[in-house]
């Protein structure tokens, strides 16, 4: 659908903003630039509607050199949307949504009905809101109005800058979820810029992460997270993931090697030598096949102890998060509510780690500090 | 032997006799502001939108119309007349040069102040250049334009009675006469018709910006499609 060749593009000062660009982008796929900022994300971006002229090289789009087309007439059939939302103040919902259609010279009935069609396809009630201006509406719902206004004559391909740049947290994941089941109908092609991984891996059928100008890797989310090329893109990953934790994440980057495992084999008595060498009130207890077989609590193990029974006379196996769908949130309340460590298995219940509130504060002091130091959110 | 009538009472006379006179020069006072408003608008507000494409030009041409302005109107009439001569001609040219400055400047200003995303999203949209001027620039510009258009009306309105000091026609005529023959009630006779202009000029104007809003428009436009739903 898109197919970027050998695309070049250098300012005027000299700078080079995209070097040798070589990107293709299948219809109905969701392509993410990502970088960080001066990466040549939106630059690229704007040379595929030609608001940034090439230097060098050939865009293509269906098959068609952009070039070759007059630039107002591709604009008209690319849809756009941009960080700022960019609504008309002086126009209503329905006339913003409308723009592009009368541009195009649609009639008055078909617009209207249009605008009703889009308004409906995101859940906004169109009586209520088609008179209504951007100043009557909150941020989420103005950019949804964006998103309608770049759907408003059905093109093929749309292009998003950072659209969701500007909302809180919670409406961003909103828009995203909603973005991604629009998707679903529509089926457009799709190219985002954002700088936000949590973003583009939620987004992406391909994450295009760039550096300078170039494509530093490319592929599939989760390639991408399997197997980042070098260290730029796993600090990339990792500290954007960081970055954007919140309390329904999953509990994975609490998960830590419990203090002390132990087999089922071994004796309560010696399990609390162990635990007090360790200077621990819990152990967990591990088969040779790495399968969990319950948690060693000191309480529970004196008892044991003194029946002189096996470690597993004194476990509990009922306090435990599944990795598959424990959130952050889940692992607090189990931590408040008893301050020892939850031990965290998978679905095969295999031993995977354990979650403490020591892990849950070094979480919390890195979030303070990355915001202490106002990094971008 | 002559009696001094009280002032009313004069004045009254003196419109009831001449008010065709007064009426007729009333008409030429709206006719030279119209001419002089006119020319103004015709001319500063394309020069203010080409000097936001080429701003280095901006600050010289705003700086001249400045200078004009600063000039004493009658002044600039005066000089005026080694290029015009007397009469008409000379005073909606002085008007004009004397009402640029708020009509370029807010035209200049206005455009200026529409955010550049805006620009950037109409293009991005497929807008043509002409296409991002009127339907976004110009229409979120329009407060600040009618406003300069409102100061331009009244000055012009005002400075117009001046015209006839330099033999052209208007109002001025009367509170010149009647300032020359010390005969108050001819004074006002000139002075309350120019005064209830400008009023009144200035309030359509206002009224016309209001009119224009985008909540009023939208306002009429749910109420219109309103009775048309319940029609259906």
């Amino acid at each position: 659908m898109v197919l970027f060749e050998q695309v070049r593009k250098v300012y005027e000062d000299g700078t080079v903003a995209v070097d040798n660009l070589d990107l293709e982008i299948a219809k109905g796929e969701i392509a993410v630039l990502i970088g960080p900022s001066g990466c040549g994300k939106t630059t690229s971006l704007k040379m595929v509607n030609r608001l940034e002229a090439l230097t060098s090289g050939t865009i293509t789009v269906d098959g068609r050199n952009i070039n070759d087309v007059d630039p107002v007439k591709l604009r008209r059939n690319i849809g756009y949307v941009v960080q700022e939302v960019a609504l008309m103040p002086h126009m209503s919902v329905a006339e913003n949504i409308g723009t592009v259609p009368r541009l195009l010279g649609w009639d008055h009935k078909r617009i209207s009905k249009r605008v009703d069609e889009l308004l409906a396809l995101a859940k906004l009630e169109p009586g209520k809101y088609r008179y209504r201006f951007p100043e009557q509406l909150s941020g989420g719902q103005k950019q949804r109005i964006g998103v309608l206004r770049a759907l408003a004559v059905d093109p093929e391909l749309i292009l998003m800058d950072e659209p969701f740049g500007a909302l809180d947290p919670i409406s961003r994941e909103n828009l995203q979820n909603e973005l991604l089941d629009l998707q679903k109908v529509v089926k457009k092609t799709i190219i985002f810029v954002t700088h936000d991984m949590d973003e583009a891996l939620r987004m992406a059928d391909k994450v295009v992460i760039m550096r300078q100008g170039r494509i530093e890797q490319m592929g599939s989310p989760d390639e991408i997270q399997e197997n980042p090329k070098n260290d730029f893109i796993r600090g990339f990953i990792g500290e954007d993931r960081l970055a954007q934790i919140s309390p329904d994440s999953p509990v994975e980057p609490l998960i830590q090697e419990p203090l002390l495992r132990v087999k089922p084999s071994v004796s309560a008595a010696e399990v609390l030598d162990l635990m007090e060498d360790e200077g621990c009130e819990t152990a967990q207890v591990i088969d040779s096949d790495d399968r969990w077989k319950g948690m060693a609590m000191l309480g529970l193990l004196k008892r044991a102890a003194r029946k002189g029974g096996a470690v597993t006379n004194g476990v509990r196996v009922d306090r435990k998060l599944f990795s598959e769908d424990a959130t952050i949130r889940d692992a607090a309340e189990m931590l408040s509510d008893q301050d020892i460590p939850i031990p965290v298995v998978d679905e095969h219940g295999s031993f995977i780690g354990v979650v403490s509130s020591a892990g849950m504060a070094k979480l919390t002091i890195s979030r303070l500090t990355r915001k202490g130091k106002g990094g971008k959110a | 032997m002559l009696v001094q009538k009280p002032f009313f009472e004069l004045f009254f006379s003196y419109v009831m006799r001449y008010w065709p006179r007064i009426l007729n020069l009333t008409w030429q006072h709206i006719t030279i502001s119209s001419i002089a408003l006119a020319i103004t608008l015709a001319v500063c507000i394309p020069l203010g939108i080409y000097l936001t494409k080429n701003e280095k030009l901006a600050p010289y041409v705003i700086g001249a119309a400045n200078v004009f302005q600063t000039i004493p109107s009658l002044a600039l009439l005066g000089f005026l007349i080694l290029i015009f001569g007397i009469g008409n001609d000379n005073a909606i040219c002085a008007l004009f040069l004397y009402a640029m400055l708020p009509v370029l400047q807010n035209t200049y200003a206005g455009i200026k102040s529409v955010p550049q995303h805006l620009v950037q999203a109409a293009r991005g949209m497929g807008m043509t250049e002409y296409q991002i001027l009127l339907k976004v620039q110009l229409p979120i510009a329009r407060p600040i334009l009618i406003a300069g258009i409102r100061v331009a009306t009244v000055w012009i309105i005002g400075t117009a009675t001046l015209a006839s000091a330099i033999g052209g026609g208007g109002l001025g005529r009367l509170i010149f006469s009647g300032l020359a023959s010390i005969r108050n009630e001819v004074v006002l006779a000139g002075a309350i018709p120019a005064t209830i202009l400008a009023l009144t000029a200035d309030q359509g104007l206002k009224w016309l910006q209001e009119f224009y809003s985008p909540k009023a428009r939208a306002l009429r436009h749910a109420r219109k499609t309103r009775s048309y739903d319940q029609q259906m």
